[in-house]
């Protein structure tokens, strides 16, 4: 489903990571640990495939979905206006209320991402990364500016994440940690 | 590198759905902000001025009228129009918009807004020009050939531009130093157009100069999506 063959990314001189090979199967949780600085963003930025490995290879998914905290949302646009218009982008024809309601924004539909919380924005990118139902998730320190409920919130769409796909978690969280059925140490 | 993930690991969605979605997102912020438009429409309104105020009293010839009115129009629209790109890196929202469309859908829903917001400043640009300093308009169908032709021609080379600059620093005044001179030749051949339709020289000069800036126009879309592409994946780097 989701496999990455020595993948390692360089700055310069400098190698943030080298030489990471892991597989993924439907129901599997990759969880990606390691100290500040250790290259775990950059590990999951590459296999979102938003910044290029300089060696080694990412392959496998149809269908990904994304979130983190650096990911920003468009101020002036309204949750439901993101989940309409890139629903559109992604292809896919999801059904907006539903998506609003499972990550707790509802009330919130209609409330431009600029006035949103910091709370409430991760709820956005996580509605985002879960429009196209995608076969593998992909989360970079999920639950760092969510409350409890959007903590709970967040156990159950991971646990529904593996029931059909799989994901992909970089965390230090002992919480988060948890669901992971492999772990990659970064910085090791 | 082998990589099996299609197009990003997003669905397949049709092309036209995909540009109109980045087009209606571009309306939407603009719509908003209104920062783009404002821009555009006060370095319009502002340079009209000084001319009409610089030329009080004095009958504008055609040729110096037309040629006024494309330098207004450029420098509108290296004001104005980057800003669909650099908004997006400052704001940071660039990745969002990466991982749910395709670069070529990118570029020309962004390029067809940019279109659109240029052709409103051209549209004021000849008002105000007919009113503040009273040029007649002889040759209105040459007039709106060679403003629509021209409008794409800028809106591709300022989109091709601003994406290109997006990450560097100084990038407003990178923009121009970039697409200035890939627009000297659209430049000439929208005044030479201008100035047949407000009456100066041949008709057939006029189309001629016309069909010209609808050839670049289709030249700056033929290549510049593909190029922006490399850019775009470039960025990933």
């Amino acid at each position: 489903m989701l496999a990455a063959q020595a993948l390692g990314k360089r700055y310069g001189d400098r190698w943030i990571f080298r030489g990471v090979s892991f597989e993924l199967e439907v129901g599997q949780c990759l969880v990606i640990s390691g100290n500040n600085g250790s290259g775990k963003s950059t590990l999951v930025r590459c296999l979102a495939g938003l910044i290029l490995p300089s060696e080694g290879a990412v392959s496998g998914y149809e269908t990904m979905g994304y979130a983190a905290i650096e990911l920003q949302p468009y101020g002036n646009l309204t949750a439901r206006e993101h989940l309409e218009l890139f629903g559109k982008m992604k292809g896919c024809e999801p059904d907006v209320e539903k998506k609003l309601e499972t990550v707790g924004l509802s009330e919130a539909a209609d409330v431009p991402a600029g006035q949103m919380s910091t709370g409430m924005k991760a709820r956005l990118k996580l509605a985002l990364a879960l429009q196209s139902d995608p076969k593998v998730l992909i989360l970079d320190e999920p639950g760092a500016s969510l409350d409890e409920g959007g903590r709970d919130l967040l156990d159950q769409i991971c646990l529904n994440q593996r029931k059909t796909g799989a994901l992909v978690v970089a965390t230090n969280d002992p919480l988060e940690k948890r669901w992971g059925t492999h772990e990659i140490c970064m910085g090791n | 590198m082998i990589r099996s993930k299609k197009d990003g690991g997003h669905m397949k969605s049709a092309w036209a759905t995909e540009i109109s979605a980045v087009f209606e997102k571009e309306i939407k912020t603009e719509q908003r902000s209104r920062a783009g438009f404002l821009t555009s429409l006060l370095s319009s309104v502002l340079i009209v001025i000084s001319l009409a105020y610089g030329a009080f009293g004095s009958t504008l010839d055609g040729t110096l009228a037309a040629g006024l009115f494309w330098v207004a129009l450029i420098f509108a629209a290296v004001a104005a129009l980057p800003r669909t790109f650099l908004a997006e890196e400052e704001a940071g929202t660039a990745d969002l918009l990466r991982l749910a469309a395709r670069p070529h859908a990118i570029f020309w829903g962004k390029a067809l807004f940019n279109c659109l917001q240029i052709l409103i400043t051209a549209v004021i640009l000849v008002l105000l020009f007919s009113v503040m300093m009273g040029l007649t308009i002889k040759m209105p169908f040459l007039l709106i050939v060679s403003l629509v032709g021209g409008a794409l021609g800028l809106a591709g080379t300022v989109t091709f531009g601003a994406a290109l600059v997006a990450q560097g620093s100084n990038r407003t005044m990178l923009v121009g130093v970039v697409c200035l001179p890939l627009m000297i030749p659209l430049i000439m051949m929208g005044i030479s157009s201008f100035r047949v339709a407000l009456g100066v020289g041949e008709a057939l000069g006029g189309w001629t100069s016309a069909l010209g800036v609808w050839f670049y126009a289709f030249l700056v879309f033929s290549l510049a999506p593909n190029l922006f592409a490399m850019v775009w994946q470039g960025k990933r780097s």
